[in-house]
């Protein structure tokens, strides 16, 4: 437990919100340089916490308190407007299946295509091809182009790629986790794998159970701002009992 | 600096992101790969017909090559230009296209105009190598200035993507831009002599000097004079032609990746 795997200090994230946003030029000339902002929105305020190397931690909160993006900003694909990340390790953040699959590809190329976009080397890919093709569970469609995929089989593949890539720090939306109920337990099965082996991980998540059951700490977001940060027991009854309160 | 590391390091999804372009594109089509040359002999003919034979133009005669073919003059100066051309529509769509991928991971975006940049620039050496084939069978002797052409290729592929980066990041804000690129580069092709040689220009500007000079501001005018030297006419170019060459490229190349660098990090919100 030497350096931390990710320190997130004092970040703060805003949106604008454009009644009429200059997305013409010529409603820009019209109306000036400026776009119309109707109202700033801070979608994630002054959020500051540490995740030590090897730990799991769990995002928790409502719709809308900016779970989602704190963890966009965790993976750089937001930019902050104040505050640092600092992430020791490779980081590879799994938001959405399939991300990138190219229709007219077969399922095969598609898994080295999407395996690159989400930072996997070649070789990596060429070593766990046999079980990104177990675990998507795609059979004989593996030469055929994704777009004759079955939505099921699509979701399977983009899952398997997914999970699959071995990062230092994994960054999980848990929406990922879909598709018919033998194949959920068995994703579910695999989270507890990828959580178990070291590796440090962060998971928003609505399923509270799933949360107790992986994460030793977490991490309640309430409108934006941190609300408590500590074990997963103390914080899921800690929001638990603010839900019921309302 | 850290983002060109970036860059080197996952140079793997580049060539991955390049494999999908050229795969993706004529998946399914029976002629393939064939489809892109068939788009240049096309327009060439379209124009050798209404210029040459309608209207007589007449190209300048190879000065060493003796080559005195219309169709040929013709293609090493829109050949370029197409590329210069197919390059900006690319950038400009492949941001638009793939803006689920953008709102979803991250990877260093440059990667996106390059990729285009590259599958364009494998369909433009396979246009070249044809047009060069068919210049030595016309009587040009093409070889020799072969490492040259790639060298000033290179530079036209850095000028063409700087300005696509420009083109890209300017329609992510404003959605207009595709349009007025449309217009934009249709003026563009006819100001610059690829239908038309320059003698022509120099003709009717006779009175009006400075009229010359500031058609001779349009960097294409340049690259277009460039690859005629090389290929048609078999010899070394002008060397303030050159010049211009390397410096358009330079200066466009840099300003438009320092552009797109700046802006990309806010690519997923306004995109």
């Amino acid at each position: 437990m030497s350096t931390p795997a990710v320190v997130v200090d004092q970040v703060w994230k805003r949106f604008r919100l454009y009644r009429e946003r200059n997305q013409s030029l010529k409603s820009a000339v019209l109306r000036g340089r400026r776009s119309v902002i109707d109202r700033e929105f801070w979608a994630v305020q002054d959020v500051s916490f540490e995740v030590a190397r090897g730990e799991t931690l769990g995002i928790v909160g409502r719709n809308g308190s900016g779970k989602s993006t704190l963890l966009k900003t965790l993976a750089r694909i937001l930019t902050p407007e104040r505050g640092t990340i600092r992430m020791n390790g490779r980081v590879a953040a799994l938001l959405e299946v399939g991300s990138g699959f190219h229709p007219e590809l077969t399922g095969r190329e598609n898994i080295f295509l999407n395996g690159s976009i989400l930072g996997m080397k070649r070789r990596d890919i060429r070593a766990r091809f046999d079980e990104i093709v177990d675990f998507a569970d795609v059979g004989p469609f593996l030469d055929q182009p994704v777009k004759n995929y079955s939505s099921g089989m699509y979701v399977r593949l983009g899952f398997a790629v997914a999970v699959h890539v071995r990062p230092d720090i994994l960054l999980i939306d848990e929406v990922l986790a879909v598709g018919d109920a033998e194949f959920q337990e068995r994703s579910r099965a695999k989270f507890r794998e990828l959580t178990g082996d070291g590796r440090t991980v962060i998971i928003v998540s609505h399923a509270l159970g799933q949360v107790r059951d992986l994460c030793s700490r977490s991490l309640w977001l309430d409108g934006g701002e941190l609300r408590q940060v500590g074990p997963t027991r103390q914080v899921l009854a800690a929001y638990e009992a603010d839900l019921t309160h309302l | 600096m850290p983002y060109l590391r970036d860059l080197r390091e996952s140079r793997e999804l580049l060539g991955n992101l390049v494999a999908r372009e050229l795969k993706g594109q004529y998946r399914r089509t029976v002629f393939g790969q064939l489809w892109s040359l068939l788009n240049p002999v096309a327009t060439m003919l379209i124009y050798t017909i209404v210029f040459s034979v309608f209207l007589g133009a007449q190209p300048p005669r190879g000065d060493p090559s003796g080559l005195d073919v219309f169709a040929l003059w013709l293609m090493a100066g829109l050949l370029p230009w197409l590329f210069v051309a197919r390059v900006v529509n690319g950038c400009i769509e492949v941001l638009i296209g793939n803006e689920s991928l953008i709102k979803k991971v991250y990877f260093p975006r440059a990667h996106l105009p390059l990729s285009v940049l590259l599958s364009v620039g494998v369909t433009w050496l396979i246009e070249m190598v044809v047009l060069g084939v068919a210049l030595s069978l016309a009587g040009a002797f093409v070889v020799p200035w072969l490492p040259l052409t790639l060298v000033v290729m290179v530079l036209l592929g850095i000028f063409a993507v700087g300005l696509g980066m420009l083109a890209a990041i300017a329609n992510a804000h404003f959605r207009d831009t595709q349009h007025l690129v449309a217009i934009a580069l249709q003026m563009w092709f006819y100001l610059t002599p690829i239908v038309y040689p320059l003698d022509v220009v120099a003709n009717a500007t006779r009175s009006d000097p400075w009229a010359m000079t500031i058609f001779q501001l349009n960097p294409m005018e340049h690259f277009v004079a460039v690859f005629r030297d090389l290929m048609y006419a078999s010899r070394w170019p002008d060397s303030v032609d050159l010049i211009w060459c390397v410096c358009s490229a330079l200066v466009v190349g840099m300003f438009g990746f320092v552009v797109f660098t700046r802006s990309e990090r806010r690519l997923a919100e306004i995109l």
